[in-house]
């Protein structure tokens, strides 16, 4: 191997040592009597008391329902976000129309502003609308991601070339039928990363969640496995276990989807 | 504000989508209606859970409320009392300190990484799911795994350095220290989500372009500065951008390694506040100390800071592009 | 899997389909307020003890009690939820002994437990406890969970080793005042060398506070905390960073833990609840503790109140609710079920809170904590009082870890908190 070839490899294996590690030592702990925790120096191999850790969360706090509710909060807000941004994206990334800049300024201000403020008023419209408890106060406040809209607007004007447009117009497609047919399929790898991190912060979500679902029955996995918090003499193993099985979900899904980051050559995009 | 972006290799003038006469007034916004039909449900979601929070927020800045009684119209008050506040001129110092040592070291390690990941090196699957793990973990539930590594006779770090002869940093303690530890923190959950973005990028650059240079006999490094980062610059401008703001807005991190037990502690950001941002500060005085009055002015004016620095960060990376 | 657009339609139905499945099994499930015969009681994770309060669900069955072990930033939720004036406050709810005070001026948010028949109970509860659930005009508004006094949790071994008394009663007599403490700190930083009698200065001074008769507000919400008794407190702790008896190790960091572990950190001078920290971290030195009194006398440090909101449509019932969970009997419960310290003297009699304790080398440590309990004096503590404190913890770590002078410290501090008290309405 030469070695310029070698030095990469070794770079990104240390790298992605640095990256896993804390994950790996999750599993070690997750795996482990609480007691591991305080050995010192700290224990960094497996232990077997998994299931029991496991069992205590299961015992205390609702986990699957919470896991069920967690998918369709995170799924639909993936998929709101997803078409409402990408669609906005378009209309800012390839057409002018008037009042165009100071709407688009507009959403970089919202974006600027801390999201904690926004709690108690929120929760005062979710009281009035009588979604408070509901999955649906969780997705579609959610669905108005500013971030979304200002990456997939700026993906959009440099991936789609705007002879691809042309042509497409000068076939006599609308503006829809140019979003759907045309630029949808061209950015597909931005739309893969918007999506994954949009599921990933929803499913991580603790702070709103936490206020506003209700029902002990009805509520999302973070809030749930922070039941297991106490103020004092913490059982980490089995905090820790609950962590693990509440973050394997998002793993699978990037796995499964992260292909789409890569798309091999446009087929019969018109380049050069 | 906002962020021009002209389309790759296009002269700008060919970038016009407007018709060259303009029709008048009224029929030029009719003649957008689809343009307006597709951003609408931002907007409109924005307008019913946005902008009421938003107008409230501001509204509250001139209050003073614990959040149970009523609330008592103080004016401009809580905005001098802000001003004079030195602990939030220190949120504001240890902001930037923290913004400067995590922001800068990740983007290029992100944008080295992306370019390493591109060539064609192989499992580039795993790697990318490797690099991205991080941004999935829950930093609430890696809290004690960062408390325990920085631990300054036990942690992982210290340990590494004494073998390097170095000698052990108190990280959870010396102002210094804390906010290295955050940074390091942050670095580490968003340096792969980084990469990706500017991997997603790379992936817009014709490989026509690639070959081209080879045949000329460019070499790696070359290629990256000379094709690789040029093309990527409005994306690099995007991430800026972005990292600046939420950067600014750092609280999570914070608040994970060094949120304290109300119980002992009157004060957060551990010890002398050495790693309280503005954010955390906000939200300490917002829901522990119940001054939303002062809360929300706290908020505004990180508000108007963040859209300063953001400004000129912009400026920075523009003029650079010419 | 590749995300073609066909892919992309068949999710969306999916995921939109699902999203309407869970909104329609959602909507007739109920909302928050439920029927009208609920009682939604909040608390946090052993804030009570859960067979108890199971027990309490099966006992009153007039009333549909719904108990909910909140997780996460409890205040936050609770505050959010009262703030929008909604229907979702609860109708019981725990309230955090260092939240408590700045309630108390939103006190009509809350029933008078006085109306519902609590002062007949007066006697069954800690005098300093039950009063500190009242407002300065007399109502009361929180009914005595748990409480934390102050004691002096210490290493036997080390101790001895030291030349010191070991034995409780004997530390009791032998180290009874700060001075006597702070000398055997030195004598113990003397013989074992890298143990530490404190583990950070500010315990000393937020446990000195609370020895004294008035704290940073006097009743009158004026700013007293420029005078003596603040003043001998930041002494105090100041002393002891002088004399180099702390580890200067903060509270529930790994450093702490390890400390404890292997004995650096040779006492702790903290509430009773410290010893739930103190046996998980320390669990290979079981046998090896003791307990005694602490010097200086005793203070409280955190205990809980329980309380009825407004909102309540049956406040009766809740009130007979609340006695029976924080009944003395069930108070024992308490305590060994989620290691609560009980407010009523009676339990101490009570064979769960009698047994030896084999972490402390089989010491019946109510013994010590009972009486540190009923010796708790009795302190104004202002809604602000929190709140302005922050200043004196800032400035004495900069003392402790950067070195700055004592005396520059005393004085910024002072003027920060000022600023504070003028910004929250203390003159």
């Amino acid at each position: 191997m030469r070695p310029a070839r070698f030095f990469l490899h070794a770079a990104l294996v240390l790298g992605v040592i640095v990256s896993i590690f804390p994950f790996y030592w999750m599993i070690v702990m997750a795996t482990n009597d609480t007691s591991a925790i305080y050995q010192f120096p700290p224990k960094v191999t497996f232990g077997g008391q998994l299931l029991v850790n496991l069992d205590k969360v299961f015992e205390r706090v609702n986990f699957f329902a919470a896991m069920g509710n967690t998918i369709v909060v995170a799924s639909c807000t993936t998929l709101l976000v997803l078409f409402f941004d990408s669609l906005a994206a378009f209309t800012f990334a390839k057409f002018d129309f008037p009042g165009r800049r100071v709407l688009f300024g507009l959403l970089i201000g919202i974006f600027m502003l801390p999201a904690q403020l926004s709690l108690i008023p929120q929760f005062v419209i979710m009281s009035k609308i009588g979604w408070v408890g509901e999955l649906q106060a969780l997705i579609v406040p959610a669905a108005a991601n500013a971030f979304g809209i200002f990456w997939m607007r700026q993906y959009i004007a440099s991936a789609v070339p705007d002879e691809l447009l042309d042509a497409a117009r000068l076939d006599g497609c609308h503006f829809f039928r140019q979003y759907w047919h045309v630029a949808l399929p061209t950015v597909r790898p931005g739309l893969a990363f918007l999506g994954i991190y949009t599921f990933v912060m929803a499913w991580n979500d603790y702070v709103w969640p936490l206020v506003v679902l209700v029902n002990p029955d009805q509520l999302t996995l973070q809030v749930a496995l922070s039941q297991l918090n106490r103020s004092y003499g913490q059982d980490y193993s089995m905090i820790m276990a609950g962590a693990l099985l509440a973050v394997l979900p998002l793993v699978v899904v990037f796995v499964l989807f992260a292909r789409n980051f890569i798309a091999d050559a446009v087929k019969g995009a018109v380049r050069g | 504000m906002a962020v021009r972006l002209t389309p790759v290799r296009r002269p700008p003038e060919a970038a016009d989508r407007v018709p060259p006469r303009r029709a008048a007034g009224r029929r030029r916004v009719l003649a957008h209606w689809p343009q307006y039909l597709a951003i609408s449900p931002f907007y409109l979601l924005f307008a019913v859970f946005g902008l009421f929070p938003v107008l409230f927020s501001l509204f509250l800045a001139f209050q003073r409320w614990d959040g149970l009684g009523p609330m008592q119209y103080v004016g401009l008050d809580q905005f001098r009392f802000l001003l004079e506040d030195s602990t939030f001129w220190l949120s504001m110092r240890n902001t930037f300190v923290i913004w400067f040592l995590s922001t800068i070291p990740m983007l290029f390690l992100a944008l080295v990484i992306a370019a390493m990941l591109n060539s064609s090196v192989r499992f580039t699957g795993f790697y990318r799911v490797a690099y991205f793990i991080p941004n999935v973990t829950s930093l609430v539930a890696m809290a004690i795994f960062f408390g325990s590594v920085f631990s300054t006779n036990f942690g992982l770090v210290n340990a590494f350095l004494r073998g390097l002869g170095l000698g052990t940093v108190p990280w959870l303690t010396d102002p210094l220290g804390m906010k290295i530890a955050v940074a390091a923190v942050i670095t580490w959950q968003w340096t792969g989500y980084n990469a990706i973005i500017y991997l997603a990028g790379m992936q817009t650059i014709p490989t026509e372009l690639y070959e081209a240079a080879r045949i000329d006999g460019a070499g790696p490094v070359q290629i990256f500065f000379r094709i690789t980062v040029p093309m990527l610059r409005p994306i690099i401008l995007f991430t800026v951008i972005v990292s600046t703001v939420t950067g600014m807005q750092t609280f999570t991190e914070p608040q994970v390694l060094f949120g304290t037990n109300t119980t002992l502690n009157p004060n957060t950001g551990g010890p002398a506040q050495g790693a309280l941002t503005m954010v955390l500060y906000f939200y300490h005085q917002a829901f522990d100390n119940r001054n939303f009055g002062y809360g929300a002015a706290i908020a505004w004016l990180v508000f108007v800071v963040i859209m300063l620095f953001v400004a000129i960060n912009w400026r920075i990376v523009r003029r650079r592009e010419r | 899997m590749e995300l073609s657009r066909r892919r992309f339609i068949q999710l969306g139905m999916a995921g939109i389909a699902l999203g309407g499945a869970a909104a329609c099994s959602t909507s007739t499930s109920g909302g928050g307020s439920g029927g009208a015969n609920t009682m939604d009681m909040w608390y946090w994770t052993d804030g009570l003890s859960k067979n108890v309060v199971d027990d309490a669900v099966r006992r009153f069955t007039q009333v549909q009690l719904k108990p909910q072990q909140i997780g996460g930033n409890f205040k936050e939720k609770l505050v959010t939820t009262m703030a929008s004036g909604s229907d979702f406050v609860p109708d019981i709810t725990g309230i955090k002994g260092e939240d408590f005070a700045s309630f108390t001026p939103q006190a009509d948010r809350f029933q008078n437990l006085l109306d519902l028949g609590a002062d007949k109970l007066a006697s069954e509860y800690l005098e300093w406890k039950w009063k500190k659930g009242m407002t300065k005009d007399g109502k009361m508004i929180g009914f005595p969970i748990d409480i934390g006094p102050t004691a002096l949790f210490y290493r036997r071994d080390v101790f001895a080793k030291a030349g010191l008394p070991a034995e409780p009663d004997q530390i009791g007599s032998q180290l009874s005042t700060w001075d006597d403490f702070f000398a055997a700190g030195v004598q113990l930083k003397n013989a074992v060398p890298g143990a530490f009698m404190i583990s950070e200065a500010w315990s000393v001074f937020n446990v000195a506070v609370g020895q004294a008769e008035a704290r940073y507000i006097d009743k009158n919400e004026h700013f007293i905390g420029d005078q003596d008794h603040i003043r001998t407190a930041w002494d105090l702790a100041t002393k002891a960073i002088g004399l180099g008896i702390d580890g200067k190790v903060q509270a529930n960091t790994p450093d702490w833990n390890a400390g404890l572990a292997n004995g650096n950190l040779a006492s702790q001078t903290g509430a009773a609840w410290v010893a739930i920290d103190i046996k998980a971290a320390a669990a290979s030195s079981s046998g090896k503790w003791g307990v005694a009194p602490g010097p200086g006398g005793t203070a409280n440090i955190g205990g809980s109140f329980l309380a009825i909101t407004r909102e309540c449509a049956k406040p009766d019932v809740a009130f007979e609710v609340i006695r029976w969970i924080l009944s003395p009997e069930n108070q024992a419960r308490g305590f060994t079920d989620s290691a609560l310290f009980p407010s009523t003297p009676a339990t101490y009699k009570m064979p769960a809170l009698t047994a030896p304790d084999p972490f402390f080398a089989n010491q019946v440590t109510i013994d010590v904590l009972g009486k540190a309990a009923e010796e708790i004096p009795i302190q104004y503590e202002s809604p602000h009082d929190q709140e302005v404190s922050g200043p004196f913890q800032t400035e004495l770590t900069n003392v402790e870890s950067q070195g700055k002078d004592p005396k520059q410290a005393w004085s910024d501090a002072v003027a920060a908190a000022k600023q504070i008290a003028e910004r929250v309405g203390v003159s």
